[in-house]
């Protein structure tokens, strides 16, 4: 096993650390910002070293490198330092991990408004060019230093595995020994594209390297947030609103009377409860109780007919939306269409069930306007917004230790626990750990909202799509976790209406609208955000339309795809891989494609039905992807097969339910998801592609609905249109095949 | 007052009868490898060893284990060397991580009674185990490896 890992040292905002850090590193850092600008330093603290450090390389021949991504299970606290290792030339097995611990925008992402922020499977596809650029200026630094060392020209060495090489002479020096012993030339030169590695000289990218934190995670030493263990730690725990927006009047009794409680506080939303122990703060749980201000509308919310009005909404054609997509003249082309197709679909609240429940860990000082945080989070910027607001200060008096993160799936962008967390600590003066119960987190859950759609095709004499018109109407995610983003957004949400675009398709006249509802239930983004429910509706949707015309739905997506060769080579691909042209005897296939981001991915689902009870089962799942270049194909294939489950997982069993304001479901009893003896064999086939990386984690999860409800469609001849889709509504579809065959 | 074994050595808590043992392990011993996922025996998460036998510590009041051998998932091996440890990374199983050490400690508990379990008999045996990343496939693998290079 290798003894890489992620250090101990991390950049904090302290002047008096980051000289600590730069000194004890005795070496070279090297900060190169988004514009390319790059400085570098020895081992005497200056004031050049600002925030921007992306890599250090001690005179041990260690090299440290700076990764903006918080690690959640997709691979990026491996894959990003790969990239500027890669570049830089160095020898991987020496490389440690920096982690960002405050909000800084010099470690940002640029494609998050200079957030550091983990999600959207961005952080490849965003941080590339700056972790390129950063390895590359280093080694070219390393370069120049050598060439003097030696007095020998520049033309005449090369590198290799933290070696600088005069091969001529026979002579090699180590970058650690350069880092020690050179001279910082002044002015720095600077690296064009020109100077970038080709990619036909890559020695780590797109090859097979184990990902640095599976190691800690198969012996129990990984840290998560939860684990976090402080001196004098006590522990948390808070009774939430059972409605949003209802407040505590009255608890009882007083933390006097509790054994082991030194407080139970009313907060607006809440009673906090601290104690010694975490037993002892789950047996005061159970004897408090509180009474609860009228929570007024919300506590007449139901799923049910929130998901009917939006329905009325979607289809109420004097109701305009805000527009996601417009290409052509979608009205006037659907009144010259010669045959119209038209559906209503619907899907239902998901819930993230992250397998770490949600927690956090604060220390606030003795003044109550500082506090360190220990959180698996996906944002440490919101993180460190979210504490400054709670204790009423500014984001420099907020120190974040981001861990390892048990699950994240867009649950922890939305920072409700860090506020717990700090509030509490302010409140007893302790460190407190804040933990919800499993319960906790479904009852208070942040959903994937419901969403209601009304779709029309217009197709032309010939057959072909000639006007398409997607009608959603579901609320702005953004509008409730980032109402400030929200302010500027124009009406715009890329969380609720992602790959609502059909970019991939030739689509001559088309439009996709946003009918922004009202939210009756508190939304976050989710794994494939939009696109879990976009797709689903569109891929199913274009099986109706090939069904119409009796074409093959490959086919059809072939014609649908003829300017994006991307798409048309993985629908090529796993057409193959899936023998597609081949009939099933009891299962029968179905088809979807995706774009995310930059990259593409085509799937298909081969499924059964047992008639009698209504349950799918999927037997298979052929995915291809192209993503670009490839930085791990091992970590790239995982993360589909991961992704594809996840999403077969949602599309047959997750749905969260409100009856009068309140969640219906509490734990995986009544929230289930797949379980080893459900899944399908995932065979992935990962395309490395001329093109930039671009991002793998989420685009298996909108792959799945779709193929698995056109599988069922041509297995049984029923078109399921409301995610997810369980065995109550495949018997319904049943049922109503079966009337309309009487009739 | 409860003793038990933890992991080859003594321990005793003061830890209320019916307190979980997933509790007492985490919070009071600091053994952090065991998780909390669900505390209601849904999801493997916490699973550890009582005797050899893998059972959910959420679960399990910690009176119950008077006497006995826990062993959890910093004890299963002396070096992270478990034959099912090392495949796991050999086969890049886990993700986020979270569930692995209940899975690696429920798998290593099939073995113990089954050297050679086939796919069927593996599946059916950690059905219980939840993976959200949904590694499974790379689980099965993982289990297989070991089998097929230990019989």
């Amino acid at each position: 096993m290798n003894g890489q890992k992620r250090t101990t040292t991390s950049l904090v905002d302290n002047p008096i650390n980051r000289r600590t850090f730069v000194k004890t590193t005795v070496g070279l850092s090297f900060a190169v910002s988004f514009g390319g600008v790059l400085t570098a330093c020895g081992d005497a603290p200056t004031a050049n070293i600002n925030s921007n450090i992306w890599v250090t390389i001690g005179s041990d021949n260690t090299i440290e490198i700076v990764c903006p991504a918080t690690e959640m299970g997709q691979g990026s606290m491996t894959a990003l330092p790969v990239i500027l290792c890669e570049e830089l030339d160095a020898d991987w097995s020496t490389v440690n991990i920096v982690p960002v611990t405050r909000h800084d925008e010099a470690y940002g992402n640029p494609d998050f408004g200079g957030q550091l922020y983990t999600a959207g499977q961005a952080s490849v596809e965003s941080y590339f060019p700056i972790m390129r650029r950063a390895g590359a200026q280093a080694r070219r630094v390393l370069l120049t230093m050598a060439a003097e060392y030696w007095s020998v020209p520049i033309t005449e060495l090369a590198t290799e595995n933290s070696l600088v090489l005069h091969r001529e002479s026979g002579r090699s020096i180590s970058y650690g020994e350069l880092a020690a012993n050179g001279n910082i030339p002044d002015p720095l030169p600077e690296v064009t594209e020109a100077d970038f590695k080709p990619r036909d000289e890559y020695r780590i990218i797109g090859k097979v390297t184990n990902r640095l934190d599976i190691p800690e995670k198969v012996d129990g030493s990984a840290v998560f947030g939860i684990d976090i263990q402080l001196p004098d730690m006590h522990y948390g725990m808070v009774i939430r609103s059972p409605v949003e927006g209802s407040r505590p009047e009255q608890v009882t009794p007083s933390h006097a009377d509790l054994e082991g409680i030194i407080a139970v506080e009313l907060l607006d939303y809440g009673v906090g409860i601290v104690g010694i122990s975490i037993d002892a703060v789950f047996e005061a749980r159970k004897r408090i109780e509180v009474s609860w201000s009228d929570a007024g509308v919300a506590a007449t919310r139901s799923s049910t007919k929130t998901l009917h009005e939006y329905q009325q909404i979607a289809n109420d054609h004097s109701l305009t939306g805000s527009i996601w997509y417009e290409r052509g003249d979608v009205k006037a082309a659907l009144q010259e269409s010669e045959q119209l197709i038209e559906a209503e679909y619907q899907t239902d609240y998901a819930y993230h069930a992250q397998m770490e429940p949600i927690n956090a860990t604060a220390l606030v000082n003795e003044a109550g306007d500082a506090a360190e945080i220990w959180v698996s989070t996906q944002t440490q910027t919101l993180t460190v917004y979210a504490a400054a607001k709670a204790l009423g200060t500014s984001n420099d008096k907020i120190i974040v230790h981001p861990t390892y993160i048990g699950g994240g799936f867009g649950r922890r962008t939305h920072m409700q626990y860090v506020e717990d967390a700090v509030l509490l600590s302010r409140a007893t003066g302790m460190p407190v750990k804040v933990i919800w119960t499993r319960e906790d987190d479904v009852k208070n859950g942040l959903f994937r909202p419901a969403s209601a759609h009304q779709i029309r095709a217009g197709l032309d004499g010939d057959g072909h799509i000639h006007a398409w018109h997607h009608r959603i109407a579901t609320p702005s995610v953004l509008e409730y976790f980032k109402p400030r983003r929200w302010e500027n957004a124009g009406g715009i949400d890329v969380i609720s209406m992602k790959s609502a675009d059909n970019s991939n398709y030739d689509l001559p006249n088309m439009l996709a609208e946003h009918l922004i509802t009202e939210r009756h239930a508190r939304i976050v983004p989710y794994r494939g955000i939009g696109a879990g429910y976009t797709k689903f509706v569109i891929e199913s949707f274009v099986d109706e339309i090939a069904l119409a015309r009796k074409i093959d739905p490959l086919d059809m997506r072939i014609e649908l795809s003829r300017n994006s060769p991307r798409m048309q080579t993985v629908l090529n691909e796993v057409a193959q891989l899936c023998d597609w042209r081949q009939p099933r005897e009891e299962t029968a296939l179905g088809l979807c494609v995706t774009g995310y981001g930059e990259t593409v991915a085509a799937g298909v689902a081969e499924v059964s039905l047992d008639k009698s009870r209504g349950t799918i089962r999927v037997h298979n799942f052929w995915a291809v992807i192209d993503p670009g270049l490839v930085i791990d194909p091992v970590n790239t294939e995982a993360q589909m097969q991961g992704a594809v489950i996840f999403g077969v997982s949602h599309t047959l069993k997750e749905r969260i339910t409100i009856t009068d304001g309140i969640v219906d479901q509490s734990n995986f009893h009544d929230y289930p998801v797949l379980r080893m003896s459900e899944v399908p064999e995932v065979h992935v086939k990962v395309l490395s592609t001329d093109n930039p990386p671009s991002g793998v984690g989420e685009t298996g999860v909108p792959l799945a609905a779709a193929a698995v409800a056109n599988g069922v469609a041509a297995l049984a001849g029923i078109r399921l249109r409301h995610l997810p889709l369980t065995p109550d509504r495949v018997l319904a579809a049943l049922e109503s095949k079966r009337a309309g065959q009487d009739a | 007052m409860t003793s038990f074994i933890v992991n080859g050595s003594p321990v005793e808590t003061a830890n209320a009868a019916d307190t979980p043992l997933l509790w007492v392990l985490r919070e009071h011993l600091k053994l952090t490898g065991t998780k909390f996922g669900c505390g209601k025996g849904l999801c493997g998460a916490c699973t550890v060893h009582i005797d050899g036998e893998a059972v959910h510590s959420c679960l399990m009041p910690v009176s119950a284990v008077e006497g006995k051998e826990v062993t959890t998932i910093e004890g299963l091996s002396a070096n992270a060397n478990h034959p099912l440890q090392v495949a796991w990374v050999e086969n890049q199983v886990p993700q986020c991580g979270y569930c692995q050490s209940g899975q690696i400690m429920k798998a290593a508990a099939l073995l113990k009674q089954n050297k050679n379990p086939s796919r069927k008999e593996i599946v059916q045996f950690m059905d219980g185990n939840i993976c959200r990343c949904g590694t499974y496939l790379r689980i099965i693998s993982a289990i297989e490896q070991v089998a097929a290079e230990e019989s």
